[in-house]
């Protein structure tokens, strides 16, 4: 039997998690932002280290800047968080210990990993240390543009769902 | 009946479809998508997978899930639909409801409304970017400015003392010829500090009262030489109604007129250049002048007069003239600052004209005459006087040296930083104290300040200081007399107005 694992893309509007998602999925990048409404889904397959599948069935959802308007529906039966926050914008990560309490609380075993987007538009080097002063901690920085770190990052995700 | 026809007949909005618990499909109306019976649910799109996540929790009775705002998708056919999942014990009902037309609508506003926010945070992030870049752009120009000017007041100063030895006729004109090269490097650091103050709005109109005709006989005095040396005429006139002192930036005028007239004989090689200056109009103290500059120069092709204000505009490049391209945008900036106008016509091979309006104002009352510069001597002629220089820069401290031991009224010491100089004091009285600002350890201002407020009434703390920096700013300026110091004055500097400077401080304090 196929292994299969939910997880559910979160975070402000316009940080890129449509992006993020298409550039998994279909490898594919837009520069047009179009507004995600709801939620959408699709499934990838990904091969295990062990040789094993796993479909990785992720839900994009439409942004909030209070993760406490996210459809709790859309939440239920997950494996794994990815909050996505643009690096370029403050707003998108200020609350982002905040958030990351709520979900916690409310999720207690689902995994929480946490994106920081648009690397291509930042000097990473001062973006490191600009998120190290704000106490701001990034599993990965990613960019859906250039890809860069996006299929490692998912790669690494199934990995940990699945141990 | 086909598929299309169902549709059409039954309810076109909602489906229901029953599914096992293994996920087959058992039944469905068909009225969104056409899922067979027989298929399993979780083919027909991943969010059904959710299904088997419910069933693994599922204990009695009936549970039941909503989502809303789902988008399914069969083939081509995309439908945004709000879904229930009722989980029972032998089967699972799964209601689609489809409110794409009325999520569309939804997401025309959002869209709207999301695009705004991102594009109000692109605009501040690009004003961010430009501010940041502006102000590394400024301070960039104020350091390299700082870094040129240093070693620039040496080579002008050592070919000052140069020219005072006895030279051969050979060696006179290579002289000349490094004094005129570095004044034209001095020019072109001043054409790019004045440029970066313009666009960052630090240049300030200072109005004064002047006599006006000096200033057009300053530039008849220098063109008229430089008319005699290329062979070619220099005609000014002056409209007599003119008022003879008008208030207006007296240093802004000049650098408009002076730069335009430099520009029309670097491009007139046979002719005349003329300076034409009349009154437009005058109402109550207010009037406006007129500065016609014209010459029978190169002239201008019609396409570059759009861009003949533009930085780093150049035309002629094949006649090898020298410049930055940024003496016009001064001007144009410069005449903008001042409310003023500027004109230019050219022909090609003819010449250019600039016609410049500048708006003056001027006393109604009798005019008073203007102050001279006061001439200082030194209190005691055979007397010597002690100078302490503190300065860090070991060409800098030769040349101030050489140019007050060659004067003949003053004893030198020279200190490397702040502490050496207070250290010296301490010691040995001084009558005067040759500041740089920046100095290691204890800068030039923190010295002033120690010196001015750590010594009481004694000696030390009333000797006159004079503040020197290759940074000639009027916010250096200021921050010099604040310190603490009597004067202040800019690198590179003239040799007899750093005599000047030093004698008249003496002869204050010796008059105090």
């Amino acid at each position: 039997m196929k292994l299969s694992k939910k997880v559910v893309l979160l975070g402000h509007f316009g940080v890129g998690k449509t992006s993020l998602f298409r550039r998994f999925i279909d490898n594919e990048f837009s520069e047009d932002y179009k507004v995600t409404l709801g939620v959408q889904i699709k499934k990838k397959v990904v091969e295990m280290p062990d040789g094993r599948e796993l479909s990785m069935i992720i839900w994009d959802t439409e942004g909030h800047t209070d993760i406490e308007d996210t459809r709790k529906s859309y939440l239920l039966g997950s494996n794994a968080f990815i909050y996505v926050f643009d690096l370029t914008r403050i707003d998108t990560y200020k609350n982002l210990s905040e958030d990351l309490d709520y979900l916690t609380k409310n999720h207690p075993k689902v995994i929480i990993k946490v994106i920081g987007n648009k690397l291509d538009l930042v000097n990473e080097k001062e973006t490191l240390k600009n998120l190290e002063e704000l106490n701001v901690k990034a599993d990965c920085l990613t960019s859906a543009k250039t890809n860069k770190n996006v299929q490692d990052f998912f790669s690494e995700l199934a990995t940990e769902i699945t141990a | 009946m086909t598929y299309q026809e169902e549709k059409l007949i039954f309810n076109q909005q909602t489906q229901c479809i029953i599914t096992a618990h293994d996920g087959e499909i058992k039944e469905t109306d068909a009225n969104i998508f056409s899922w067979k019976t027989g298929t399993s649910i979780y083919d027909a799109h991943p969010f059904f997978e959710i299904i088997k996540g419910f069933l693994e929790t599922f204990e009695e009775d009936e549970d039941t899930y909503n989502f809303p705002c789902i988008h399914l998708e069969e083939g081509k056919l995309e439908k945004i639909c709000d879904v229930t999942i009722k989980i029972k014990v032998d089967e699972v009902v799964i209601l689609l409801f489809d409110y794409s037309s009325k999520y569309h609508e939804l997401n025309k506003i959002a869209q709207q409304k999301n695009e705004s926010v991102l594009k109000a945070k692109e605009l501040e992030l690009k004003n961010q970017y430009l501010i940041d870049k502006e102000k590394f752009k400024n301070s960039f120009i104020a350091n390299i400015n700082h870094e040129i000017r240093t070693p620039l007041t040496s080579i002008l100063g050592f070919v000052e003392v140069l020219e005072k030895t006895n030279l051969n006729f050979e060696q006179e004109e290579l002289a000349r010829i490094i004094k005129r090269q570095s004044l034209h490097l001095n020019s072109l650091i001043e054409d790019m500090v004045d440029i970066s103050k313009i666009e960052s709005g630090k240049i300030k109109i200072v109005d004064e009262r002047f006599l006006f005709v000096n200033l057009i006989e300053g530039f008849e005095e220098t063109y008229s030489k430089l008319a005699e040396s290329k062979g070619i005429e220099f005609e000014t006139y002056i409209d007599p109604n003119i008022q003879e002192y008008l208030i207006g930036d007296r240093t802004r005028v000049f650098q408009i007129i002076n730069n335009i007239l430099n520009n029309a004989f670097k491009f007139t090689e046979e002719g005349k250049v003329s300076l034409s200056v009349t009154k437009n109009f005058q109402r109550t103290n207010k009037l406006s002048i007129s500065f016609k500059i014209e010459d029978t120069g190169l002239g201008i092709h019609k396409e570059d007069l759009e861009n003949i204000f533009d930085r780093f505009t150049r035309f002629n490049r094949d006649k090898q003239i020298s410049g930055t391209g940024l003496g016009l945008a001064i001007v144009k900036n410069l005449v903008d600052l001042l409310d003023g106008e500027i004109k230019v016509t050219s022909e090609p091979d003819k010449g250019t004209t600039f016609d410049v309006k500048l708006p003056f104002k001027f006393e109604i009352t009798k005019a008073k005459p203007e102050k001279k510069k006061k001439k200082y001597s030194l209190p005691e002629s055979k007397k010597k006087f002690r100078v302490l220089v503190v300065e860090d820069e070991e060409a800098t401290q030769f040349l101030i040296m050489k140019v007050l031991i060659s004067h003949g009224s003053f004893f030198v010491d020279v200190a490397m930083n702040g502490e050496q100089a207070i250290s010296y004091m301490e010691r040995r009285n001084y009558d005067l104290v040759l500041m740089d600002l920046q100095l290691s350890t204890i800068d030039g201002y923190q010295a002033t300040h120690m010196i001015r407020k750590n010594y009481g009434d004694t000696v030390i703390s009333e000797v006159p200081i004079i503040g020197f920096t290759a940074k000639a700013t009027e916010a250096e300026r200021d921050k010099c007399l604040r310190s603490g110091m009597d004067d202040f004055i800019a690198k590179p500097f003239e040799q007899e107005d750093l005599i000047h400077k030093i004698v008249k401080q003496i002869a204050k304090k010796a008059a105090s």
